[in-house]
């Protein structure tokens, strides 16, 4: 249980992920990548984080310690407790582990854990950080409500609130069945995982550093891995409601590592989503964000759920009128 | 003199009547008008009056003995007209010219740092350049300070960083720079910011002061072509080839015809290479990273041609006194065109880019104004102006090397906001592919280059060029030695950091980066 | 923007693999000095008009020859200039970064450089 699909699974499927964005990332610009740690820089991930275990830790006189030493770390943790309840291979990761409704408790753990990132950066007393963090907390909470809407949408259509329940009605996927939502749920996820158009909490040309300013040694590693986890999770969340979960045809061997693979592979396609949307965009301003939330995700999320309940009724009645 | 000048001159002679002591013109036909202590301003007053785009160019400070001469360079119609003015060593002070043009703040700033000249009336009069704990009774460029004897009273030194201001009521102070990832080279910024919004901005430069002007009264005039080349490595042959071209005027110097094609060539390619990696900071700064590595990606044919043409990517070393260095190979012409028509074929995707991707009409569209009324008050220079639909070109205003023979455009955009300042760059761009092909065909054949004396006479020059950030500036005194006596460079980003405040002030933090990009602020240039 | 950045994924990378893949370097290049001391006469043009300061004549079996020192070098190449018989000349070795000063120098022995 410890190993897989446990913590070290995770932990390594956080580190494939990192290093696949940054080799998709690469290629995309024309240059090369990760390419001298390992095989095809497969070890750059873990090397980085490797290095920054081993480099000064230095915590700021004036921060309040409390929150400085511990926020980052219990970021991490909330994120991947979060994990621990997506179906991954077949069944969940702790046993009868699933309730109904674990849905929203999973998302309420993200927003637990996004405002350790904002603690983190408002405790270190750096005006770079206290505003990294501010912009956190205006994209994050902004974005949070599209967030919860779209996602209702698959619950609607899987009649129910837990994970497991969702990713095993979906004969189809509910991508194909429900598009719209599944283009705009993609759009806020870059919102939630702070990238491009929506880079704004760490923006370096602006704010150096955002709300890792302060940060070195084993703590940025840390940080790091929270951030990491966070994609991780977010791209979890989209498979399970979206995609279809780990199921897929069973090709060979034991169903459980055939979904398990499944889980891999459309975890990664939807980083490369991201990645692709992280690309081809410039950063936009925290007002330009706001207003872009505001006025534009949550009306079309709001229509996108009303859109999906006319559906799940117009099918129920058609499958009633049938019968 | 031409017909303009003359009537100028007229006009001076009937205002200032016997407050004028003295006018000379150098070989170029620079007038050079001397005139007595006060009367400075209302000549300058009269000249500004001429012509609606006239603007300072620079301010200059020379060491004469007992005196030292301050020279106020105008520019009027296209031209520049200089003011002299001498004050006595002891008690060197005059009037502020700021009330009248606000642009010559830095420019007076600086004489004062370099030289003590009081500038009474200033409405900011601190250190410039020299840091802030600099001794005070110092003034480097004077001529009884001796740099071997400066390291050992410099010794004790306090922190450079002056903390004395605070941020009043609400307002939270944050330092952009030294150092910050968003500029390449230190300069400090203090903003004072109401939540996002800017209140305040105070600019800070000096930190890269290097002290060129002074050692290069140590050297001599063909050593100073490389370390003026040095002043800035992104526009270093602008720097080589006004400098040789006002020793040239001091000497008397003709060069060929085939070395001022090759001149051009090289200083074409220059402006490329600058504006390309202009544009891809443009879009580190507002988060384009994909944009930056295609932009310097497509840079790189431009760095193999002039590695092709003079032996080094970036420091040409090409210009010299007389001519050029190397000539250029006959087998060399194809292939520095087909490198040329890679980049001429990219250049459509990113006109395209620039007039439709949403996110940068977002980030650039109507940031960092800068009305054509301020522009001109700021004296602003180059692509800066340009953009704020000031029609001025030092290679239409006052052609050099091979500029008169070879058509082109001059790129101006009504605009005044970021967008309008990269699009003058991005233009830029394919006009110069198109100057650096006719002159690869109609490249005049002939010596390229002619012996230049080592010692040269008594005299003085001006002139400029047209680097890629604007007007670069060049006043040589020379006095029958091996030795110059007095180099004053005004580089374009002096002139233009002054409008960062007017630009930023009012706007968003998540503005300051883009907008401080889109003015191509080369600090190097700026401190020397 | 869209297309271009999605046909760049099967394309191959713009950079080259250092150190493995080597640049073609142009002929002309200003890489390190070849210094031929047949043709020198020992006029020490080439130390005088060094803008670095960066040559210095020393005493090689009783005449004057220059001795470059890399680390103060510039590369600008006006001691070739310089040079009346032609007895500086460039190379294409640009590798020249050390950890130990006293490989930075060009010495003046007979034939070839260091």
């Amino acid at each position: 249980m410890l190993v897989f699909p446990g913590f070290t699974f995770i932990s390594l499927l956080t580190l494939v992920c990192d290093w696949v964005e940054r080799k998709m990332e690469a290629r995309m610009q024309n240059r090369m990548g990760p390419t001298y740690t390992g095989k095809a820089g497969i070890l750059q991930p873990f090397a980085d984080f490797t290095k920054l275990l081993a480099k000064e830790d230095i915590v700021p006189r004036d921060s309040k310690k409390i929150f400085f030493k511990f926020a980052p770390i219990i970021a991490f943790s909330i994120f991947t407790f979060a994990i621990f309840f997506m179906p991954i291979d077949g069944a969940n990761v702790l046993t009868n582990s699933s309730f109904e409704g674990d849905l929203v408790f999973v998302l309420s753990l993200v927003l637990i854990a996004n405002f350790f990132l904002f603690l983190s950066g408002w405790a270190s007393t750096n005006p770079y950080s206290v505003i990294g963090a501010t912009r956190v907390l205006t994209q994050f909470l902004g974005y949070d409500i599209p967030l919860f809407i779209l996602a209702l949408a698959p619950a609607f259509l899987a009649n129910s609130l837990s994970f497991s329940a969702i990713a095993s009605a979906q004969n189809i996927p509910f991508a194909i069945l429900i598009p719209w939502a599944f283009i705009l749920f993609i759009a806020t996820l870059q919102a939630e995982l702070e990238k491009d158009p929506f880079d704004i909490p760490h923006a370096e040309t602006e704010i150096v550093g955002g709300y890792e300013t302060e940060y070195s040694g084993r703590r940025l590693a840390f940080l790091k891995l929270a951030k990491d986890t966070q994609i991780v999770l977010g791209a979890a969340i989209a498979v399970e409601l979206y995609l279809g979960g780990p199921y897929g045809p069973v090709l060979f061997g034991l169903p459980e590592l055939s979904y398990a693979l499944w889980f891999i592979v459309k975890v990664l396609f939807v980083v490369l989503i991201t990645e692709y949307l992280t690309c081809v965009f410039a950063r936009l301003r925290i007002d330009q964000v706001v207003v872009g939330n505001w006025k534009v995700l949550l009306p079309l999320s709001i229509v996108s759920l009303m859109l999906t309940i006319a559906v799940v009724v117009f099918s129920q009645l058609m499958g009633q009128g049938m019968m | 003199m031409s017909e303009k000048e003359q009537e100028i001159l007229q006009k001076l002679r009937e205002e200032l009547g016997d407050r004028i002591i003295q006018v000379q013109t150098t070989r170029n036909e620079k007038l050079l008008i001397q005139v007595k202590i006060g009367a400075h301003k209302d000549a300058i007053r009269k000249l500004l009056n001429e012509d609606r785009n006239a603007g300072v160019s620079a301010i200059t400070g020379v060491d004469l003995g007992d005196v030292i001469s301050i020279m106020y360079h105008i520019r009027v119609h296209g031209d520049v007209i200089t003011i002299k003015v001498e004050v006595p060593k002891e008690n060197a002070k005059t009037t502020t010219i700021c009330d009248i043009i606000p642009g010559a703040d830095f420019h007076e700033r600086e004489v004062s740092d370099l030289f003590g000249v009081t500038f009474e009336g200033h409405p900011n009069p601190k250190r410039l350049i020299l840091p802030d704990d600099w001794p005070q009774n110092i003034f480097p460029l004077r001529k009884d300070v001796e740099t071997a004897n400066l390291v050992s009273t410099l010794d004790s030194r306090k922190s450079l960083y002056n903390e004395k201001n605070v941020a009043k009521g609400e307002n939270v102070k944050i330092v952009f720079g030294p150092q910050h990832p968003a500029l390449i080279e230190p300069e400090m910024f203090s903003l004072e910011v109401n939540g996002e919004i800017v209140k305040r901005v105070e600019p800070r430069i000096g930190y890269v002061h290097r002290g060129i002007e002074k050692a290069t009264e140590q050297r001599t005039y063909l050593q100073n072509i490389y370390l003026v080349e040095r002043i800035c490595g992104i526009c270093n042959a602008c720097h080589a080839a006004c400098f040789c071209q006002t020793v040239e005027e001091i000497i008397g110097l003709n060069i060929p015809a085939r070395a001022k094609y090759l001149r051009t060539i090289i200083l074409e390619l220059n402006r490329i290479h600058s504006h390309m990696l202009l544009l891809g900071h443009a879009g580190t700064e507002i988060g384009y990273e994909t944009f930056f590595h295609y932009m310097w990606r497509d840079r790189e044919p431009i760095m193999d041609v002039v590695e092709m043409l003079t032996g080094n990517r970036v420091l040409a070393s090409f210009i010299t006194i007389g001519g050029v260095r190397r000539d250029i190979d006959e087998k060399m012409i194809p292939k520095i065109k087909e490198k040329l028509a890679i980049l001429k074929n990219k250049l459509p995707f990113y006109k395209n880019l620039f007039e439709n991707d949403p996110t940068i009409k977002m980030r650039t569209r109507n940031v960092g104004i800068l009305s054509r009324k301020d522009a001109l008050k700021l004296c602003v220079v180059g692509p800066v102006a340009r953009g704020s639909g000031v029609k001025m070109d030092v290679r239409k205003d006052e052609p050099y090397a091979a500029y008169g023979e070879i058509p082109f455009n001059m790129v101006t955009y009504d605009d005044g906001d970021s967008w309008a300042r990269l699009m003058v760059r991005l233009d830029e761009i394919s006009e110069g592919l198109d100057i650096i092909e006719y002159a690869l065909e109609n490249l005049p054949s002939g010596p390229y280059r002619v012996r230049a004396p080592r010692v040269v006479p008594a005299g003085e020059a001006i002139d400029r060029v047209e680097a890629p950030r604007g007007e670069l500036f060049y006043y040589i005194k020379s006095n029958n030695t091996a030795y110059p006596e007095r180099v004053k460079v005004r580089t374009p980003t002096l002139a233009n950091i002054r409008s960062f405040v007017n630009i930023a002030e009012g706007s968003n933090i998540a503005d300051i980066p883009a907008s401080l990009v889109s003015l191509d602020p080369c600090f190097s240039c700026t401190d020397r | 923007m869209l297309k271009e950045v999605l046909s760049h994924i099967f394309r191959e990378p713009a950079t080259r693999k250092y150190p493995e893949v080597r640049p073609e370097i142009p002929e002309g290049f200003r890489g390190r000095q070849v210094f031929d001391v047949s043709l020198c006469i020992s006029c020490g043009l080439c130390a005088r008009d060094c803008p670095a300061k960066a040559i210095e004549m020393v005493d090689v079996e009783g005449k004057k020859r220059p001795l470059f020192h890399l680390d103060r070098c510039i590369f600008c190449y006006q001691c070739a200039e310089s040079c009346p018989r032609n007895a500086i000349k460039s190379s294409k070795i640009f590798e020249l970064a050390s950890t130990d000063k006293s490989e930075l120098v060009v010495e003046p022995k007979s034939g070839r450089g260091n």
